[in-house]
C-alpha cells in the first residue's frame, strides 16, 4: 500500500482552516465585484426601476402607496435578491470553477457560508440604497434601528435559503426559472414576520411585543436555515 | 499511487463504468483513451473526488475513497478542458485565491514563481478573460500545480489549443512528469497521448479493454489496437466521436 505523508493525515476542517477558506472565497467574490461592479449595480438598477414604476402606478393614491410600502420594500428585495443569487451562481458555473473549489482541501461547509456572506454583503449594500429611496418616495421612517435590524436578519435568512436552492439548481437547465419558484415558498415563513415587524414600525404607536415576537421568528428561521445549509451543502454539491 | 478495482458507476439504471481496474504507480504518466461515452470523464471525476462511485474501490496514496476524500485532496491537481479559472480576476489573483484555499506558505513567492514557470509573469495583472486559450491552459496548469500535488489529473487538456500552444503544454507536462508526479490524462488525441506518456489504457464500454506501454508500439500499430478494442476507426491522430 502506498504511503501518504503526515501533512494530509490531519483533519482538514480545523477552525482556523475553516475561517481561512471562508475568507478566501469571500475575498474572491469581493475582488470580482470590485473589477466588474455587476452584481450590486444590477440589483440597484432593477430595484430603482421597480420602485419608480410602483410609485407612478400608485401616485394618485398617496396613502395607499404608503400602506403598501412595507410589502413593496420586501418584494423589491426578494426580486433583486434573486438577481444577486443568480449572478453569484454564474461566477461559479462559468468555466466550471466550482470544481476547482470543491477539490481543494477545505470543508465544503466553508463554501456555503462564504457564498452566504458575500451575497448578504451585496444585498445589504442594495438595502442601504433602498432604505434611502423608500424614505424619500414614501415618507416613512424606514431608517429606524429596529427596521434595519429586521432587514439585516431577514436578508441573512433569505440569502441562506437562496444559496442552498441555487446550489441545488446549479446543474439544471431551467435554473434561472427554478430559483424563484423554489425559493419564494421556502422564504414565506421568513418574509411574513419580517414584513409584519417592519409594517408595525410604520404605525404611529408600534406594539413592541408584536415586533419582538416577529423578530424572534425571523431570527429562529435564520438559525434553522443556516444549520440546514451547513449540514446539507456537501450533499447538495455532490453529484 | 492510484489503485482502481472493480469500479462501477451508474446514473439511475444507466451503467457508465462496469468494473474498471487500473493501477497507476507513483511517478508514472498514464493516458486514458476511449470513444465518447466510454466513461473517461466519469472515471476522472471519481478520482478527483468530485463524484462518488456506485461500487468498487478507489485508492489514492493508499487512502480509500470517498471515505478519505478530504485527506487526499491536498495531493491532487486537476486540469480540465474547462479552465476552472475566474475570468474577471487577474492571473495573479486567481493563483492567490487558490494559494489561500490551500493555505500555502510564502504564497506571493509561489504565485510569482508559478506565473514565471508558465511564461505569464508579464501578464499577471491582466484579467484572465483577455487571455488566449493557450495562455488560459498554461495558467490552469499553474493553478493545478501551485500546491505541488503528487497526482496530476488532466481531462482533455489539449481541447481548443493550436499547434504552438499544444507544443508548449507538451513541454510543461514533460517537466511536471520529470518532477516525479503521477499523471493520469484523458485525451482524444491518440498518437499525441501515446508519445507523451509511459502507458496508455483503452477504456471501452465502461471497462479497461487493454493497456499498452508507449515504447512497445508505433503510432500506427496503436491506432489498429484502438480500432480493434473499441470497434471504431480512429483517424491519423484523433479518435472519432
Amino acid at each position: 500500500m502506498d504511503k501518504v505523508d503526515t501533512a494530509v493525515s490531519a483533519p482538514s476542517s480545523s477552525g482556523n482552516q475553516f475561517v481561512t477558506a471562508v475568507w478566501a472565497i469571500v475575498w474572491k467574490d469581493l475582488q470580482i465585484e470590485k473589477h466588474t461592479r455587476q452584481t450590486v449595480s444590477l440589483m440597484v438598477m432593477f430595484s430603482l426601476v421597480t420602485v419608480v414604476m410602483f410609485n407612478f402606478a400608485l401616485e394618485t393614491e398617496l396613502d395607499a402607496a404608503r400602506n403598501v410600502a412595507t410589502g413593496l420594500l420586501w418584494a423589491t428585495i426578494l426580486l433583486a435578491g434573486t438577481l444577486g443569487l443568480n449572478r453569484s451562481l454564474a461566477i461559479e458555473r462559468e468555466n466550471q470553477n466550482i470544481d476547482a473549489v470543491l477539490i481543494a482541501p477545505i470543508d465544503r461547509r466553508a463554501v456555503y457560508l462564504a457564498k452566504v456572506i458575500s451575497v448578504t454583503i451585496f444585498t445589504l449594500l442594495l438595502e442601504v440604497v433602498l432604505v434611502f429611496v423608500f424614505v424619500i418616495f414614501f415618507n416613512k421612517p424606514f431608517w429606524q434601528p429596529v427596521v434595519l435590524l429586521v432587514l439585516f436578519l431577514g436578508t441573512i435568512g433569505y440569502v441562506a435559503a437562496g444559496v442552498l436552492i441555487t446550489s441545488m439548481t446549479m446543474q439544471t437547465r431551467a435554473r434561472e426559472v427554478l430559483l424563484p419558484i423554489l425559493l419564494m415558498p421556502l422564504v414565506l415563513p421568513l418574509i411574513l414576520p419580517a414584513a409584519t415587524a417592519v409594517g408595525e414600525m410604520m404605525t404611529v404607536q408600534p406594539d413592541m411585543s408584536i415586533i419582538r415576537s416577529m423578530v424572534s421568528l425571523v431570527a429562529a428561521y435564520d438559525l434553522v436555515i443556516l444549520a440546514t445549509g451547513l449540514f446539507t451543502y456537501h450533499l447538495v454539491v455532490e453529484s | 499511487m492510484i489503485q482502481i478495482r472493480g469500479l462501477i458507476k451508474q446514473y439511475g439504471l444507466n451503467p457508465v463504468l462496469r468494473g474498471v481496474d487500473l493501477h497507476v504507480p507513483a511517478g508514472e504518466f498514464v493516458t486514458l483513451v476511449g470513444p465518447n461515452g466510454a466513461g473517461k470523464s466519469t472515471l476522472m471525476r471519481i478520482v478527483a473526488t468530485l463524484l462518488k462511485p456506485t461500487a468498487g474501490e478507489v485508492k489514492i496514496g493508499g487512502w480509500l475513497m470517498p471515505q478519505n476524500s478530504g485527506r487526499v485532496r491536498r495531493h491532487i491537481g486537476l486540469v480540465s478542458h474547462q479552465t476552472l479559472l475566474y475570468g474577471d480576476l487577474t492571473a495573479a489573483e486567481n493563483l492567490q485565491f487558490f494559494a489561500k484555499l490551500y493555505r500555502l506558505d510564502n504564497s506571493d513567492d509561489r504565485v510569482a514563481e508559478a506565473l514565471k514557470r508558465v511564461g505569464l509573469a508579464a501578464r499577471q495583472r491582466d484579467a484572465v478573460r483577455t487571455f488566449s486559450r493557450g495562455m488560459m491552459q498554461r495558467l490552469t496548469l499553474a493553478r493545478a500545480t501551485l500546491h505541488e500535488p503528487d497526482v496530476l489529473l488532466l481531462d482533455e487538456p489539449y481541447t481548443g489549443l493550436d499547434q504552438d500552444a499544444s507544443a508548449l503544454l507538451d513541454d510543461l507536462l514533460r517537466r511536471e512528469s520529470a518532477k516525479g508526479r503521477t499523471i493520469l490524462m484523458i485525451t482524444h488525441d491518440l498518437v499525441h497521448g501515446l508519445n507523451l506518456c509511459d502507458r496508455v489504457a483503452i477504456l471501452s464500454r465502461g471497462k479497461i479493454a487493454q493497456e499498452v506501454a508507449s515504447g512497445e508500439v508505433t503510432g500506427a500499430e496503436f491506432l489498429d489496437i484502438y480500432a480493434a478494442q473499441t470497434g471504431r476507426k480512429a483517424g491519423m491522430t484523433k479518435a472519432n466521436g
